[in-house]
């Protein structure tokens, strides 16, 4: 989801870098609470052969007799009253206990540890990728709003953001590894795999981060403080260097923040359509095959992502920027 | 006193579009114009599956060609859009109403009231969307309503922060402070001086969630847990079709191609980058 | 070789609706020389074209001499090796000039540094020594959001002037500041020439033009009305629009028609007021009341508390303590009029739609609007037209009508004419008085000048002109 689902909770009731912390903090302990609700009621949801089918899915058809489907029954807690068995599964989540995978049959954790590592990897690359080509390129276009810099680059970042994540991956592996040939389309393994699906969310990411580099520029380039850092005979390239450009890095690093809902939702379709062993590429398999502890440990672990990710945009800024530092 | 009888009886002010807004809504017309004209002037069954004729080049007979089950590309399509749209409508419209609403009386009313609204809204937010989406299909999976509800309960909060934000400025506002002297009441106020400062953003918001919604049900298609087949929905038909693509490029093209210009039309309309 | 520092021959400007008409001048070592002239009188743009900094769209043309050195007003770019090194520009609004996110000594350090070429650890110092000698030493470690507009703009002359510019132009450098203020930016722009450099103002402040001396140039609509020494251009003009700017100063209006009798009781009264804002306390133990047709002046520095003591006796604001009475019987008597006229309107309706609403709310006699209206000087196709499409003096007569319509018993004026020019501001206070004596309505009249309040208003509330225990110990305020 884009745009508008892409806004993030800034610090409100409280501005020191103290009362930040603590209200990711308490960002974090909600997103566990609503992790660990909607994957209760999903235990709750599943129909009534449904432990014969998780049963199956572990151990083969074969295999699959009466007692197996009741220790499914039983690591579910389906056969205890609804609010107790609520509770008891919010306290497991609470100590990290997530259970094991109902098709694996692995600790979640251990699986997480794994997806974990390829989905940061990924993510991580990703967000290089489009530092490099987002900020530079909206900072040099909002230097001369409606320049031919930034015309061109407005239409690419108009037609970038209209083809969803997947559309774009998909445009690349045709163009990439079907027709040319150059690079593999999906698997894991070695450094070229990855290649495809970081572009792909390095360009999404690019696209909104070049124009809200140019925005910030064009704000700032046109304000009376840079107008001023020119006629006190600071020159062009020092004004753009001591007032341009970190005046226009708070909005662009702040706007990180909601760039990471784009990269989390981004991981989950690009993983997929990559086969990308990561997290994104777990949740999904996860709810097509019902595996509820995993479906709670991988949307878990993204959710903490988020908070995470978020926390560093807020120190981030609070180091950027004095005027949250004194506030 | 001429003047005062010649003024237009003009309620509400519709914000004026700009260059780029006229675009997007032009291009929206003409996919609103095909995806209902479509079944109006064929009898093409978007589920009819033909076996005989799979992925056929585009024809006479169909004009889109047919997909590897040899259904119509051209009323799958159109069916497609349809549903899209159908669902960008009523997530939007159930997420701006309360969104709005409730903006307005936070930021107007303030206090507790807006704590507890805001938090609430916090609360919604403390999750990425789409994985919020993709936990409530988990819970009723291929499910149109489970879509729209996930969709709808991420899209209203930006409404309501917006709004919120901007009520609370304006209703400190001289403006306001001074029709309020001058004896109007609450619905006045809303009317000539929260109103035409709203909505421009409530229809920049409208259009970006749009987009937003329809996205975000073609991703689920495409990763195979949103609907099911054999619905003609953008996502799966891509997934569907990519198999194919040796043979019949052109056919998984169209989805892709209809989805970029949908989002394109509506990111337009919304008029300005997103912030 | 001539030893004029600057000067500038047959300098025109031209654009879109904008035409300056040649304009010359020339200014020796020690020279001063005084733009004057109201908004839109293109003074400013005659800076920009100087400096060489004019908006797009517009072009200079001329020849300038500055520092010895020819110039075409034309070619821009030239220029710019002059800035801060021989031509320095003190901007506008000083606040919004300092780069936001930077300390106050480091902007002055880096002149220091990257115009006068001094090493990293001399332009610190220097630039300590600066805001030392400006007293300011405080203020080095602050961000401009934590500055006073008057200590910004001595930190934003520090930081042009570092460079060791010869010419300096100050492009309205009191705008907003209040009277005190005022006379030390004065104070600080004469130091230039004293050390005989040139110097160009900008203002539209009288007041201004006159400390500073030296040549005066008076504009109106880009045409250079009158010119001369300041003491003869500022005492007795010659033009019909010098005559008529200088009779807008306070000190020359009319007196009022004076109050007469009244034993009307009174349609305000307050007992006792107390305030805190933001941990200060604006005043204590404040009592007083307003009578029908009564003028009431309050003065006092900006952040004073002025404008939440009339919203106060509104009844918009609470008070911590004491109590308000306002006349019964007048629900709708009690009204504002406020400092920034298009920020009290929806910009989004035509005049004649806001008026009409008001006639509809109230069941106002629609017959008593056409005679108001030509009387505070409104023309009837202006109610065609929306609040942003009008002049800021028009826009307050209107709101001044609003007002009158619901015969108010009490107004509060909230720097009313602030953002108005001169002329404007003698015309809108006139009615303004001679309507509220004839209707009985008692005005609280807020105002930054002293002079004006000193010459219209019956009485005089002086609010916390001293440090804050001065403040306490005059617990009954001053009653002039």
């Amino acid at each position: 989801m884009s745009q508008v689902l892409a806004s993030r909770t800034t610090p409100r009731w409280t501005t020191g870098l103290g009362g930040l912390l603590l209200q990711r903090l308490f960002q974090a302990g909600l997103v566990a609470w609503m992790v660990g609700t909607l994957t209760f009621v999903l235990t709750r949801s599943l129909p009534g052969d449904m432990a014969y089918r998780i049963a199956a899915g572990r151990y083969g058809h074969d295999m699959v007799n009466t007692s197996a489907a009741e220790a499914v029954r039983a690591e579910l807690a389906l056969d205890q009253p609804a609010l107790g068995a609520y509770f008891g599964w919010l306290w497991d989540l609470l100590q990290f206990n997530l259970g094991r995978s109902l098709v694996s049959g692995e600790p979640v954790l251990a699986e997480l540890w794994h997806q974990l590592g390829h989905s940061l990897g990924l993510a991580t690359m990703a967000v290089l990728l489009s530092l490099l080509l987002g900020p530079p390129l909206g900072l040099i276009a909002g230097l001369k709003p409606n320049g031919w810099l930034d015309r061109v680059s407005e239409v690419a970042a108009s037609v970038l953001r209209a083809l969803p994540p997947f559309a774009v991956g998909l445009l690349l592996i045709l163009i990439f590894s079907v027709s040319l040939g150059w690079l593999p389309a999906a698997g894991h393994g070695r450094s070229a795999h990855g290649v495809l699906p970081a572009l792909t969310l390095a360009l999404a990411l690019a696209a909104i981060s070049s124009r809200v580099a140019r925005n910030a520029m064009a704000d700032v380039s046109q304000s009376a403080y840079y107008a001023f850092s020119r006629t006190k005979g600071l020159g062009e390239r020092q004004s753009f260097l001591r007032h341009g450009m970190r005046n226009a890095a708070v909005p662009v690093i702040a706007y990180l923040g909601v760039q990471f809902v784009y990269l989390i939702e981004g991981v989950v379709v690009v993983e997929t359509l990559f086969a990308w062993p990561g997290i994104g590429h777990a949740l999904v398999h996860a709810i097509v095959a019902r595996d509820v502890p995993m479906v709670q440990g991988t949307a878990l672990v993204m959710g903490l992502m988020f908070v995470v990710l978020n926390t560093v945009v807020d120190l981030l800024c609070h180091w950027l920027d004095p005027r949250r530092r004194s506030a | 006193m001429t003047t005062l009888a010649m003024t237009p009886p003009r309620r509400w002010a519709l914000p004026a579009l700009n260059s780029r807004q006229q675009i997007g809504a032009a291009l929206l017309a003409l996919l609103l114009a095909f995806a209902w004209l479509v079944p109006w002037l064929s009898d093409a069954d978007p589920a009819r599956q033909q076996l005989t004729r799979i992925l056929q080049w585009p024809s006479f007979a169909e004009p889109l060609g047919t997909d590897h089950l040899g259904r119509s590309l051209l009323a799958r399509l159109a069916s497609a859009v349809r549903l899209s749209l159908g669902m960008a409508l009523l997530s939007v419209a159930s997420a701006a109403v309360p969104g709005v609403l409730l903006g307005v009386i936070a930021g107007w009313r303030g206090g507790w009231l807006d704590r507890v609204l805001g938090s609430l809204a916090d609360a919604c937010l403390a999750l990425p969307g789409l994985l919020l989406v993709l936990l409530l299909v988990a819970i009723a999976p291929g499910n149109f309503w489970a879509l729209y509800v996930g969709i709808s309960l991420v899209l209203w909060i930006e409404y309501f922060r917006v709004v919120r934000a901007r009520t609370r400025i304006l209703v400190a506002s001289p403006q306001l402070e001074a029709s309020r002297l001058l004896g109007f009441g609450p619905l006045y106020l809303f009317r000539r001086h929260l109103w035409p400062e709203l909505a421009p953003q409530v229809l920049t918001l409208a259009a970006f969630g749009a987009a937003s919604a329809i996205l975000a049900m073609a991703a689920m298609g495409f990763v195979s847990v949103g609907l099911r087949p054999p619905t003609a929905e953008l996502g799966l038909m891509m997934i569907e079709l990519l198999p194919y693509y040796h043979e019949a490029p052109w056919a998984m093209a169209q989805p892709i191609l209809v989805l970029f210009v949908l989002v394109l039309s509506l990111n337009l309309l919304a008029g300005r980058d997103p912030r | 070789m001539s030893s004029y520092l600057l000067q500038a021959e047959g300098l025109t400007i031209r654009g879109e609706d904008v035409t300056i008409a040649p304009f010359s001048c020339s200014l020796t070592p020690g020279g001063r020389l005084t733009l004057l002239g109201e908004t839109g009188s293109g003074k400013s743009l005659l800076a920009q074209a100087i400096m060489g900094t004019l908006p797009k769209g517009l072009v200079a043309q001329g020849q300038l001499v500055i520092d010895g050195e020819a110039f075409d007003a034309a070619d821009t770019t030239s220029r710019r090796a002059l800035w801060g090194h021989r031509l320095a520009l003190l901007p506008q609004e000083p606040w919004h000039a300092l780069d936001p996110t930077m300390r106050a000594v480091s902007q002055i350090a880096e002149s220091h540094h990257h115009v006068a070429g001094r090493d990293q650890r001399a332009s610190l110092q220097a630039a300590w020594a600066d805001l030392k000698e400006l007293g300011l030493p405080e203020a080095g470690d602050k961000l401009p959001g934590e500055l006073s507009g008057g200590m910004a703009q001595r930190v934003a002359f520090a930081a042009a002037s570092a460079g060791g510019a010869p010419i300096v132009i100050a492009d309205e450098p009191t705008k907003g500041l209040d009277a005190p203020r005022r006379d030390a930016v004065v104070e600080l722009l004469a130091r230039t020439p004293e050390a005989a450099g040139a110097l160009l103002t900008i203002t539209h402040d009288i007041d201004v033009a006159r400390r500073l001396g030296g040549e005066v140039v008076i504009l109106r609509q880009g045409q250079v009305v009158e010119r001369g020494p300041a003491q003869q251009v500022l005492t007795h003009p010659q033009s019909e629009y010098g005559k008529r700017l200088l009779d807008a100063e306070p000190s020359r209006w009319p007196a009022p028609a004076p109050l007469g009798e009244c034993d009307m009781a009174a349609v305000v009264t307050a007992n006792g007021l107390a305030k805190v804002r933001g941990g200060r306390e604006l005043f204590r133990d404040l009592s007083l009341t307003v009578r029908p047709g009564e003028i009431v002046g309050v003065v006092g520095p900006s952040g004073c508390g002025k404008s939440t003591l009339g919203d106060m006796l509104l009844g918009v604001t609470r008070a911590d303590e004491g109590e308000v009475r306002r006349a019964a019987g007048h629900s709708l008597g009690f009204q504002k009029l406020y400092q920034d006229p298009p920020a009290a309107f929806s910009p989004h309706w035509r005049l004649s739609r806001l008026l009409d609403d008001l006639v509809r709310r109230h069941r106002l006699n629609r017959s008593s609007i056409p005679p108001l209206m030509a009387r505070l000087g409104l023309d009837e196709n202006l109610l065609g037209r929306r609040p942003g499409e009008i002049s800021g003096g028009e826009l307050q007569r209107f709101a001044i009508l609003r007002v009158l319509l619901l015969n108010p018993c009490f107004l509060f004026a909230d720097e009313p004419t602030s953002r108005l020019d001169p002329i404007t501001q003698r015309q809108t206070l006139a009615l303004l008085v001679e309507l509220a004596r004839e209707r009985r309505c008692g005005v609280m009249l807020v105002s930054h000048d002293p002079a004006l309040i000193e010459r219209i208003c019956d009485r005089r509330i002086t609010l916390g002109n001293e440090s804050m225990s001065v403040t306490k110990r005059e617990r009954e305020p001053a009653m002039a």
